[in-house]
């Protein structure tokens, strides 16, 4: 009887198996859920919070409504974070994708020294940007600014440019280290797209009479184009939200003409100790945030066929 | 595409060249920048080791990234296995749950986040970093293991179970060895930003022997409005060397990992 039965209990025991009971695999992800909520769902909650009351450093303070809200609004430096991270964010993210898509094209045929130029020209994106960008610092230095140097002597320029210390020249500055550092990363992930597309694809385009401009238009980006999207999403929150190339770059200087949102909430909420002020600087890029992320998600969801 | 190469080289070259430079050299402007007009020295990278922290910064850095590696790979595989195929009703919504909180900045955390670290007695220590550092590999960890998990074939696994495996050993000889090149994506990109942070270690560390490396660099060597210029691309080049070779021995990895699913 008892033969018997293990005779047929066999293929059942492995359908139970498989059918690992559910909360094991909630449980699974416990560790993970609890992580997320108590480290990014709290302190995200914390925040908002701080930003309703007068909250500092050495006072844990009460609630006072929007009122930081408002006294944010009315700071003339304030406006002036909001106008340079937007500018920065447009214009920076422009570029990137742009040189991102144009170097994607040039990697992709083989050629000799492929290996080595790779790992060259990855570098930027592999180097902690703190490290490169106090290089950059020195390469714009006042007075040995080696860029400047070079400019002279290709007669590009008569006289060096005070670079961190006029007020477009230093955006220009932000703008060039965030792009310089980007670029290689895009340029990568927009190769992986395209080798993925079947060269019949192209080549039946190029039979039936396409040019080069409209193989690109009409067969290869649609084909990216998701993975574009995603990446120009993403790489715009990353790029509103970035401070460390101001931060060590120009400080948001001269005289925050090269502020940003996120330096601005460290210079009031950390240095300056107004916890509260701080959060509510920060949580103006929010609505922002979420209109991004929700797209993204959106777009992602749709690609795993939700 | 040479100039492109050539742009993107340049702050390395200048960095080395910065290095090996003494200061009489460097800061007389009649001499040509871009090379040698003294005999190369060391001194800048002496000076960094024996009268800075820079060894101990190193340290801090290594056991900041190795730590956390092993929170991310604990927390994250168990998740991405679940998530990705024990057939859990809204398994899909989950992980993008999950996912969504990697788009959620440091610069919207790091305030509430003085207060977490400050509640767990770890303001000013290497700590602080190891706690904070996973809310962004973990979310973007979780994502990648569940596509790279996904890609195992269910066939395979079975097999396993038939030939007697519990459903964790076969979990762990046959699904984790087939994942191989997702768990070091998901490792080596928890490294990477733990080297890489810059805001967090800016926040939550303050003094000089608990910093990590980027940090301590571009922090220590200025004293006042005086930039040890030598030391500082020494430092640089020391620092951010390791890191960059690590990230391409798996750099291909890690873009199979971000594009794979992409493009099926």
């Amino acid at each position: 009887m008892a033969t018997l039965a293990r005779g047929v209990a066999a293929p059942r025991t492995l359908a139970h198996r498989l059918r690992t009971p559910r909360y094991a695999g909630y449980l699974l992800v416990l560790p993970a859920i609890i992580y997320v909520l108590a480290l990014i769902g709290f302190p995200l909650l914390l925040g908002i919070w701080y930003s309703l009351t007068n909250t500092t450093v050495a006072a844990p303070g009460h609630f006072v409504g929007l009122q930081n809200f408002v006294d944010v609004a009315r700071d003339p430096t304030f406006k002036l974070a909001v106008r340079n991270t937007l500018i920065i964010g447009v214009v920076a993210t422009a570029a990137k994708i742009t040189l991102s898509v144009a170097l994607a094209f040039l990697m992709l045929g083989a050629f000799p020294g492929r290996g080595i130029l790779r790992v060259l020209f990855v570098l930027p994106w592999t180097i902690p940007i703190a490290l490169s960008t106090i290089a950059y610092k020195w390469m714009f230095h006042s007075q040995y600014s080696v860029i400047n140097w070079m400019l002279i002597n290709v007669g590009i320029l008569d006289q060096g440019i005070q670079w961190l210390g006029t007020p477009i020249p230093a955006m220009a500055a932000v703008i060039f280290v965030s792009t310089w550092r980007a670029v290689p990363f895009g340029a990568i992930t927009v190769l992986a797209g395209l080798t993925a597309i079947p060269t019949d694809v192209i080549e039946a385009a190029r039979i039936d009479g396409a040019g080069w401009w409209a193989r690109f238009v009409k067969v290869i980006v649609p084909i990216i184009a998701p993975i574009l999207f995603i990446a120009l999403l993403f790489d715009l929150i990353f790029t509103l939200t970035e401070l460390t190339v101001v931060f060590i770059l120009t400080g948001g200087g001269p005289v925050d003409q090269t502020q940003v949102l996120a330096n601005y909430a460290l210079q009031v909420g950390v240095s300056g100790t107004q916890l509260g002020q701080g959060a509510a600087i920060a949580l103006y890029l929010l609505p922002v945030l979420l209109v991004l992320t929700v797209l993204s998600l959106r777009h992602i969801g749709k690609r795993e066929g939700m | 595409m040479g100039l492109y190469v050539l742009v993107a080289v340049f702050p390395f070259y200048w960095m080395v060249i910065t290095t090996f430079k003494t200061n009489s050299d460097l800061y007389t402007l009649a001499n040509n920048p871009l090379w040698f007009n003294e005999p190369p020295t060391l001194s800048h990278i002496q000076y960094l080791f024996e009268k800075t922290l820079f060894g101990r910064w190193m340290l801090n850095s290594a056991i900041i990234g190795v730590c956390v590696v092993l929170i991310t790979l604990v927390i994250a595989t168990p998740a991405g296995y679940a998530l990705a195929r024990l057939d859990l009703p809204g398994a899909q919504q989950l992980g993008i749950v999950i996912f969504a909180t990697y788009l959620v900045p440091p610069s919207l955390l790091f305030i509430p986040l003085t207060r977490v670290v400050y509640g767990l007695g770890l303001q000013n220590t290497i700590w602080s970093l190891v706690v904070v550092l996973p809310t962004i590999s973990i979310p973007f960890a979780v994502w990648l293991l569940m596509g790279f998990f996904k890609n195992v074939p269910m066939e395979i696994e079975e097999a396993g179970l038939v030939d007697g495996c519990t459903r964790f050993q076969a979990v762990l000889h046959i699904v984790l060895p087939m994942s191989k090149a997702g768990l070091s994506a998901a490792g080596m990109f928890a490294f990477a930003i733990s080297l890489q942070a810059f805001l967090y270690p800016l926040v939550f560390t303050s003094s000089a022997v608990v910093k990590p490396v980027t940090l301590g660099v571009v922090t220590d060597l200025i004293r006042g409005d005086i930039y040890y210029w030598g030391e500082l691309m020494a430092g640089a080049l020391i620092a951010g060397l390791p890191v960059a070779i690590l990230f391409n021995l798996f750099l291909d990895d890690f873009v199979e990992g971000i594009t794979g699913g992409a493009f099926k």
